[in-house]
């Protein structure tokens, strides 16, 4: 399987200016692969590190050292390094990230979320929004919801409109971070249905989830983290018998 | 020989003439100026005239510095040789001259005329010298003698366009009448007196020389023989004489003279009593005067605004690819004030906590400061007051200039050229179509007694729009698509809300489809609903038209809003620059971070 992701020796700390200018350290080299089709689940308690290795994939945290390598179409691609502006490119050409919250602009409506992400991979206007209908129906979002301001719905709406613009005409690489923890049982089965269907489409999938049955059902493979160290990868089993 | 104070003033009340040789002199030499550079105001030594400024001593001094014992002169008053004004200055100037009075367009060599050109088809023998109240054409439009030198250096004649396009909007014809604006010569726009648009045709390719003074304003002009008057009108919209349909002149009979009422029965007369009077002597050609007559121009109702309905939605002209990646570039843009330039510039900036130079006590407003924008893309330019963005952002339009730094822009010389040592005219231009401003405060973006329409007009016939209803229809969709109802289109901005004010001024600048767009605080005068609507406004904006921002704020909501990458800017510098979010959610440098924490509240 080609390589998509490759994170080497990423370290990552704060220096709090506003607090005495005190160092917080978050990462301390982690190593990581992930492949084209694989899904590679994060397990490891509160404050390992793993929400922030995902940031720091998607450049919302700036690395300290290391390097993150994006496999694409045209070639290799060191982030950490890139320019801004290819990066804010390519982020949203090649990398969907969902996150427990929904970070839409303000006063803007699901559909219209969706689809200018969807615009973002390269569909023009009325593709895209055939696309983003698509997507938030298969999560089953009411359509009287659709065009109201994202910013009124409930967790579970907007932890779906969120999962549905990550996952829109999907990208090479898709970073999920507790995409399902507000849902019900049936949407939460269908959300992660859809997580399922994209490794089978080959998309390369970095992921934390709370619960292990998400990871069991899910995950190709499975990295323990712990301290800001990715400490043991194997299968879902293996990893987490002894986690758990 | 003995000279006494009495045999000088014998010697003065000898003297006839009004004018001293050094003072015609000085006239003829701003008249021949005005003559190679015609419908340019030449500035002149105005004198003192035994008339009261305002009654015609511009027309007399001009009269007299041309004039000498073998012309003959007729003076007019609106077309009558008789009025008393008309018959004293004639009087006047035959006394002192020795020229021939007359009243007899045929025989007379100089005619000073005020507010008319005779009906008398004029021949290459025949002076005729106007008499001006206001020399200035943008006097209406522009009340800074400054400025209104600088449109004309420039010819930028776009503010007497958006007046003809008000007087349309409102009236749905041109009502100016007196004065129209006319552009002489292919390059200055002229006001010819108030002579009526009657006799406008008169003064293109005459055979006749014109020459204009005005004593009060200190201004002399011509039009010479055999020069191109035209007025201004727009290209759909057909310029009109006056007239009244079926008028005839009671007395003489005429149908194709300017007339005038006569009285209070309804009835009209002859302007021109000379004409009137040589009509009923049957002693005028009249088959000469009629090929000459103004009546192709009369006004057709029907075809004035016939042209709106097919006009077609404008296309902007597509975007030139394949130059640089950005469309906007600045490299080290500095800006101090006081001495020292460059040299003042050590020991200031955040390292040192403060922006006033040690050495020189000048302020570093801004120093260093690099960034680009790419097509698509817009860029947040973030710090507190007096940090010094907005600085940068009035050097690089040219509203300041700047102590150090270059500009560059894709859409001039491929970015090769520095538009900062461009002259001031071609930067001027660029704000029309090259890179447009969006103020925080409307008042400085628009004109605020002008409608919205008229002030999105400005933009486009500073492009150089000229057809009246492809402007309106621009201007109905741009005002659209920033939500300002079309009802209001015709209504003076001044009756606006702040917030419509904003939208307005967000159209006008998008009017041309400038490639770059600045935009300076857009929303920081706005209550908080407000505020929201132009944020989104502009959010859709920025994402249809492929046009590179910069957008200058000191709200952080404000940039995580607009913007994918930002420049943090403290005490003039630089302190940090990255992805909007990125610097939001983890930001470096300790003023970031006092910014973030600030902004979560």
């Amino acid at each position: 399987m080609a390589s998509v992701l490759s994170v080497r020796e990423l370290r990552k700390s704060f220096v709090l200016h506003t607090i005495d200018g005190r160092t917080v350290s978050s990462l301390h080299g982690v190593d990581l692969e992930v492949s084209a089709g694989e899904h590679v689940a994060l397990a490891g308690p509160s404050g390992a590190g793993k929400s922030s290795l995902l940031r720091c994939v998607y450049r919302t945290y700036l690395p300290d050292s290391g390097q993150v390598w994006l496999h694409t179409a045209a070639g290799e691609v060191e982030l950490t390094g890139l320019p801004d502006r290819a990066m804010a490119r390519l982020r949203g050409r090649e990398i969907g990230y969902v996150s427990q919250f929904l970070s839409a602009p303000p006063r803007t409506g699901p559909l219209e979320v969706v689809a200018a992400a969807a615009r973002r991979r390269g569909l023009d206007r009325p593709e895209a929004r055939e696309a983003a209908a698509t997507a938030l129906r298969r999560l089953n979002l009411d359509e009287t919801l659709w065009d109201v301001d994202c910013g009124v719905l409930s967790g579970g709406e907007r932890q779906r409109v969120n999962l549905a613009a990550g996952t829109v005409r999907p990208p090479r690489l898709l970073l999920l971070d507790e995409p399902v923890s507000a849902l019900d049982p049936a949407n939460r089965e269908a959300a992660l249905d859809l997580i399922g269907s994209l490794t089978a489409q080959g998309v390369a999938v970095l992921a934390v989830f709370h619960d292990m049955d998400a990871m069991r059902r899910l995950a190709s493979r499975v990295v323990l983290m712990s301290g800001g160290l990715a400490e043991r990868s194997g299968t879902p089993d293996d990893v987490l018998a002894g986690v758990a | 020989m003995p000279t006494s104070t009495m045999d000088l003033v014998a010697e003065l009340e000898q003297d006839t003439s009004l004018l001293d040789e050094g003072a015609k002199r000085e006239i003829r030499r701003a008249i021949l100026t005005a003559v190679c550079v015609p419908g340019y105001q030449v500035p002149f030594g105005s004198r003192e005239m035994p008339v009261a400024r305002g009654w015609g001593s511009g027309g007399l001094q001009v009269t007299l510095g041309v004039i000498g014992p073998t012309d003959t002169i007729k003076v007019i008053d609106q077309g009558d040789d008789a009025g008393v004004n008309a018959t004293n200055l004639r009087r006047m100037i035959a006394f002192s001259t020795g020229a021939e009075p007359t009243a007899d367009s045929r025989e007379a060599t100089v005619i000073q005329t005020r507010h008319r050109v005779p009906e008398e088809v004029l021949s290459k023998q025949h002076i005729l010298v106007f008499q001006v109240p206001v020399p200035e054409p943008l006097r209406g439009v522009e009340k800074s003698v400054a400025e209104a030198a600088r449109m004309h250096a420039e010819a930028d004649y776009a503010k007497i366009w958006v007046s003809l396009y008000e007087d349309l909007v409102r009236n749905g014809l041109i009502t100016k009448s007196g004065g129209y604006p006319l552009l002489v010569n292919g390059r200055y726009v002229m006001a010819p007196s108030p002579i009526p648009r009657w006799d406008v045709p008169r003064l293109h390719q005459a055979e006749h020389l014109n020459l204009f003074g005005a004593g009060r304003e200190k201004k002399i002009y011509a039009i010479p023989p055999h020069t191109d008057v035209a007025p201004l009108a727009f290209d759909d919209v057909p310029f009109e004489v006056e007239h009244a349909p079926g008028a005839r002149c009671q007395l003489c009979g005429s149908d194709d003279v300017f007339l005038v009422d006569a009285g209070t029965d309804g009835g009209y007369v002859c302007s021109d009593t000379e004409w009137c009077t040589r009509v009923r002597e049957k002693d005028a050609d009249l088959s000469n005067h009629r090929d000459h007559a103004p009546l192709d121009l009369l006004p057709d109702p029907a075809a004035r605004m016939a042209q709106g309905a097919d006009v077609q939605p404008w296309v902007p002209p597509a975007r030139v690819t394949g130059g640089p990646e950005w469309a906007l570039r600045v490299t080290g843009i500095g800006k101090v004030h006081g001495a020292g330039g460059a040299d003042a510039v050590a020991g200031t900036g955040p390292e040192y906590g403060t922006a006033i130079s040690p050495a020189t006590r000048a302020v570093v407003a801004a120093w260093d400061v690099s960034f680009d924008v790419a097509p698509g893309e817009a860029l947040g330019l973030i710090g507190e007051s007096g940090s010094g963005k907005s600085t940068v952002l009035s050097c690089v339009i040219g509203d300041q200039p700047a102590t150090a730094g270059q500009v560059y822009l894709a859409g001039v010389d491929d970015g090769r050229t520095d538009v900062l040592r461009l002259p001031d005219m071609a930067r001027r231009k660029l704000r029309i179509d090259g890179m447009a401003v969006v103020h925080q405060d409307p008042a400085e973006g628009l004109n605020l007694g002008v409608t919205a329409g008229g002030n999105i007009a400005e933009q486009l016939t500073a492009a150089g729009w000229r057809g009246f209803h492809a402007i309106r229809r621009r201007a109905a969709e741009l005002l659209e698509r920033v939500e300002v109802p079309l009802s209001r289109m015709d209504d003076p901005v001044r009756t606006f809300s702040g917030g419509m004010r904003q939208r307005v001024q967000i159209a006008k600048a998008l009017a041309t489809d400038p490639p770059v767009l600045l935009l300076d605080e857009p929303t920081t005068g706005l209550d908080a609903s407000v505020a929201a609507g132009v944020l989104d406004l502009l959010r859709g904006l920025l994402a249809e038209r492929d046009v590179a921002a910069v957008v200058v704020s000191h709200d952080f909501a404000v940039i995580e809003a607009l913007t994918d990458r930002t420049v943090v800017m403290q005490l003039g510098r630089v302190v940090e620059h990255g992805l909007t979010d990125q610097l939001f959610h983890d930001p470096h440098h300790p003023y970031t971070q006092r910014l973030v924490a600030a902004a979560r509240r």
